[in-house]
């Protein structure tokens, strides 16, 4: 078909607004998932539109779309400009590995290129659709107001501000909208507007939303007539609070010498953190635990005291492997009781503007508290400077327990007391056979919790009676628990294998707002108390780990660029892991059921538990079929084609062809009423695409039909007619 | 020389006198190959004789014309029995209709009597005086012309009889391009005189045979007879198309593809013609008349509504 193209000019406005509004999705999707490079998405947006406004072929485009993917995906987490074979096969096992990550469902451990990648690929979808819209259907009130819905529920519930925003898209969505309307008008008609015409029509328009936008901008604001709902349809969707009497609630409480039972969630502040990313704040360790909880370890002697300002001294607390990075500043603004200073890692300098001020570290529980005039002090505002640590994966992979003789003592942080049972020590060592190194060990321990039916819960969750170990009980009896379940028994578990392990306390990132200077605040509030585990790397010094489900581990891992050049072994080891992780699966698998049920019941629990899965499944399966059943008139001809290629000149496959090419062009939209005559249809038909093909082809057809004439004389001739007229109407 | 070239050469003829009347003069000839009669009604001076003429003179035929008149007597028109002193006997006659091409001028002007005398010899293709019978020579072909019936001193034609016509035309007049081409002929001679016959009458005789040739397929057949059922069942219709009209239709059919040079009958003939075969076939009901409903309306929309056959029917 000939497809009758919009006018350029006007296609460039129509994408250009399209621009800004796709624009919008990608603003609040960035700031509220710490992604920066804006700018490559945009790019990679502006680069799909143009290509579809210059109709550029499709074995251009791809190609140049793909090569921009793969160098944004390097640009950004490799920091090079180029291409090299190395970065290239790096990558290229990156994202294999991702591939049996993706079979197993297990979504927490899809890497950060990969997910980009697959950003991007959503992005090319969303421009594709987008253009589908513009160009062939010519309406995008759809899209639209899927753009308002999003932006108001961003605005409504989280700290997302699309005040600006939805101005923006108020604007540019009514003019598409409007102006996708006037074509569509035109097209309904079968005129072809000229540009000046097009731009006449569509000055009303412009003016109305331009004068009405302007107005509603500067009309002074009415306080809204109801209260805002938000915090009553949050409060309800949290349940309310305070429901049980025996329940503790969350946030940071020194005495964790007996853990366990439920708590209730704490939405109370208790510290702002202005910090550029996401920070894990560490409190204190504890290294003795006793099977019920963790007490303090007793030999807190030595103690480091300076003043604010001073460097801390470099002892456990820090590992700052690369000394070049540029330190990292974090305000923090205590609102709530806090005994002790909440620091990130790499913590190097600790400031405030008091003077009297002195800091001490103490350095077995890691804790540094404060005083002044020999008294404990909470600080209300401290400043922080950092170095985030980060960790080559190639000295973390050949790290080893072996003949390492540091110069600390591991003893207190390879205590494990006798009631820890026996099967926890063999589930340790079922978890951590395979692995050769120590950060393996510690890393198939951390992930054993993900997808081996463990569940978080803050509420079914016991105090282990008297004659029970905590660990084991969560390990093999409750599987359900929140974060001192998990990172006890992470503790317990790396122990029971000779790796140095201890308990982390402290605060999760918490969520991030913008302030009023647009700056990046994160807010902590007694919800966000954690723990988690450390695990010491021989010649690496102590490594973070986070086992609880829900929660992703933070350590920046650099895939060591630089060293595997020379190291041709670097893409191999990752093959390994991945076909270890494969192994892994099975024998996790088969832990949980023992006894094997018969394949069909199983499938029959299958079924039953994930019968919402499959509900949605199938009804995105029916939906996309739906689809390909209405786009048919666009697929259909390409396979008549192929279907009718070979026949040979007789009659009953060319009745069948014509039939054919009589449904399709009703497909098409020329429809037939019963009382029109076929050369009276194929008249309108040639109206339509011109010349006059359609004619030709039904003066056989009848000739057939009611003369009986079924031989034919230039069989060639006829089917490249038939054939040209079926593939027009596909456009 | 095929038969739609021949058909051709007679209607080019037609067209040096008759101009833009192109429609009017193959309906004509579709008429008198299917071997039917046409009524023409318009006013006077559109052109109706002068086609007429022009007809018989393309194919060599005799012409006979008769004006009807109040006063004329149907012996006028079949002719009368003379008794012959010499022979001693009654000698008939021929009147002007026995003829190959007749027109009837202004056919509504005389009395019914006179009009059942042209029609039934219309029907018969015979004369019948004093028990004497006079089959008239073939090729016959009746052209009657009428004023329309808002015309004072007519005589409507009974709707029985109308029935006898294969189609009933309207001339019109001609657009205004074709009427000052006609003046410019006008001018420099009258060409109805100078016109010669192109085929002759054993050669349309053989066209008339071959007319019953062209094939009609059941789908046709069965798509006529949908048509004409539809003008039986129409609310305002009180009196449908009669077999009769099913019948004229299909033979107008094929002697309209005969002259389309096809071998067959396609739906887009009968859909043509169908509205010149049945327009006078259908008596509307009164609430029609006040609506302001005309047959052809009514005829238009059973042709849009009744489902033309586009596929073979399966024979197996």
């Amino acid at each position: 078909m000939k497809e009758t193209r919009m006018d350029k000019r006007l296609l460039i406005v129509l994408y250009t607004l399209a621009f800004i509004l796709l624009r919008e999705w990608l603003l609040p999707v960035m700031s509220l998932t710490d992604t920066d490079y804006l700018g490559i998405f945009m790019v990679f947006i502006g680069l799909s539109f143009l290509s579809s406004l210059f109709r550029v072929k499709w074995w251009i485009s791809v190609p140049v779309k793909g090569l921009y993917i793969l160098w944004a995906v390097h640009f950004v987490f490799l920091k090079l400009n180029f291409f090299t074979t190395d970065s290239l096969s790096l990558l290229l096992s990156d994202l294999m590995s991702n591939f049996s990550v993706f079979a197993n469902g297990e979504w927490g451990e899809i890497t950060n290129p990969f997910r980009t990648i697959l950003f991007f690929v959503l992005l090319w979808m969303t421009a594709y659709l987008i253009r589908h819209w513009i160009e062939v259907r010519k309406s995008i009130l759809l899209f639209y107001v899927m753009t308002v819905v999003f932006i108001a529920f961003i605005d409504t519930f989280s700290p997302y501000s699309a005040e600006n925003a939805i101005f923006r898209i108020m604007v540019s969505g009514l003019l598409l909208v409007g102006l996708l309307y006037i074509s569509r008008l035109s097209e309904k008609h079968h005129r072809t507007l000229k540009t000046g015409v097009y731009a006449a029509i569509s000055l009303p328009l412009l003016f109305v939303v331009v004068a009405s936008s302007a107005f509603a901008s500067i009309i002074p604001e009415k306080d809204p007539v109801w209260p805002d709902p938000v915090p009553f349809l949050k409060s309800v969707v949290q349940g309310g609070q305070g429901a049980g009497t025996i329940m503790s609630t969350s946030g940071y409480d020194p005495d964790d010498s007996v853990l366990g039972g439920p708590f209730t969630p704490d939405h109370t502040l208790v510290f702002e953190a202005k910090v550029p990313s996401k920070q894990y704040w560490k409190i204190e360790t504890k290294s003795t635990y006793t099977s019920k909880g963790w007490e303090q370890s007793s030999r807190d002697g030595n103690v480091h005291s300076f003043f604010p300002g001073e460097p801390l001294e470099d002892g456990q607390t820090t590992t700052p492997e690369d000394k070049e990075l540029q330190p990292q500043r974090a305000e923090l603004r205590i609102l709530e009781s806090l005994p002790y200073v909440a620091y990130p890692y790499g913590t190097t300098h600790i400031d405030t503007k008091q003077d009297t001020v002195v800091f001490h570290q103490l350095f077995d529980s890691e804790k540094i508290l404060a005083t002044k005039n020999n008294a404990a002090h909470e600080l209300d505002t401290y400043e922080i400077e950092f170095n985030e640590p980060k960790y080559s994966m190639k000295a973390l992979r050949e790290t080893s327990m072996d003949g390492f003789a540091g110069d600390i003592d591991f003893s207190p942080y390879l205590q494990l007391p006798r009631e820890v049972p026996d099967r926890v020590k063999e589930l340790a060592r079922t978890i951590t056979e395979n692995e050769e190194s120590v950060y393996d060990k510690a890393k198939a321990v951390e992930r054993y919790f993900r997808n081996n039916g463990f569940t978080y819960d803050q509420k079914n969750v016991p105090i282990p009676s008297k004659d029970e170990d905590y660990v084991d009980q969560f390990l093999f009896d409750t599987k359900r628990g929140y974060c001192d379940n998990f990172s006890t028994s992470m503790v317990v578990l790396l122990r029971s294998v000779d790796i140095p392990a201890r308990w982390v306390k402290g605060f999760a990132p918490g969520e991030s707002k913008m302030n009023s200077q647009r700056e990046r605040i994160y807010e902590i509030t007694n919800n966000e108390a954690h723990s988690w585990v450390e695990a010491y790397m021989p010649g690496i010094g102590w490594i973070p780990f986070e086992p609880t489900i829900g929660f992703t581990n933070m350590t920046s891992i650099s895939y060591d660029i630089e060293t595997s050049m020379d190291d041709p072994e670097a893409p191999e080891m990752r093959e390994l892991e991945k076909q270890e992780k494969e192994k892994e699966t099975p024998i996790a698998k088969a832990e949980n059921n023992p006894n094997g049920p018969s394949g069909f019941e199983k499938a029959g629990t299958w079924v039953k538990s994930n019968v919402w899965k499959l509900v949605i499944l199938l009804s995105v399966i029916a939906a996309i079929v739906w689809r390909i059943f209405t786009l048919r008139h666009k697929w259909m001809p390409k396979l008549l084609v192929r279907v009718y290629q070979k026949t040979s000149g007789n009659w009953d496959a060319f009745d069948k062809q014509y039939n054919r090419l009589l449904r399709q062009m009703d497909r098409f939209g020329i429809k037939r009423s019963g009382g029109m005559t076929l050369s009276e249809y194929a008249m309108a038909v040639d109206c339509h695409f011109g010349g006059s093909r359609m004619r030709e082809l039904t003066a056989v057809y009848e000739q057939g039909v009611y003369g009986g004439h079924i031989e034919f004389h230039d069989w060639p001739a006829l089917q490249e007619i038939w054939e040209d007229l079926i593939i027009r109407s596909a456009g | 020389m095929t038969h739609a070239q021949m058909i051709d050469k007679v209607l080019a003829n037609i067209d040096k006198v008759m101009i833009g009347k192109r429609n009017i003069a193959e309906l004509s000839v579709t008429a008198l190959l299917a071997g039917g009669h046409v009524l023409l009604e318009d006013v006077p001076g559109v052109g109706k004789t002068m086609m007429v003429k022009a007809l018989a003179k393309s194919i060599g035929a005799s012409f006979k014309r008769i004006q009807f008149t109040p006063d004329l007597l149907p012996s006028d028109v079949l002719g009368v029995s003379i008794y012959n002193p010499r022979d001693m006997e009654f000698e008939f006659r021929p009147g002007p209709i026995v003829g190959n091409i007749v027109l009837a001028d202004e056919i509504n002007r005389t009395s019914p009597k006179t009009q059942s005398a042209l029609l039934e010899s219309m029907e018969e293709s015979s004369v019948t005086v004093d028990g004497e019978t006079l089959r008239i020579p073939q090729p016959f072909f009746v052209m009657a012309t009428q004023n329309p019936i808002e015309y004072e001193g007519t005589y409507p034609l009974p709707e029985a009889q109308l029935d006898r016509f294969l189609f009933k035309l309207k001339m019109g007049y001609p657009d205004r391009l074709a009427e000052v081409e006609m003046l410019q002929r006008a001018e420099k001679a009258v060409p109805i005189e100078e016109l010669e016959s192109v085929i002759t009458l054993e050669e349309l005789r053989e066209l008339q045979m071959e007319v019953a040739a062209v094939k009609v397929d059941a789908t046709i057949k069965r798509y006529i007879v949908d048509c004409a059922a539809e003008t039986r069942t129409n609310p305002y219709v009180y009196l449908g198309v009669s077999p009769r009209g099913s019948l004229a239709v299909m033979k107008a059919c094929q002697a309209f593809a005969l002259m389309r040079g096809r071998d067959y009958v396609t739906p887009d003939d009968v859909k043509y013609l169908v509205p010149f075969a049945f327009g006078h076939r259908i008596i509307l009901k009164p609430e029609a008349r006040y609506e302001g409903i005309t047959a052809e309306e009514i005829i238009d929309r059973i042709l849009t509504k009744v489902n033309v056959p586009i596929e073979r029917i399966q024979v197996r």
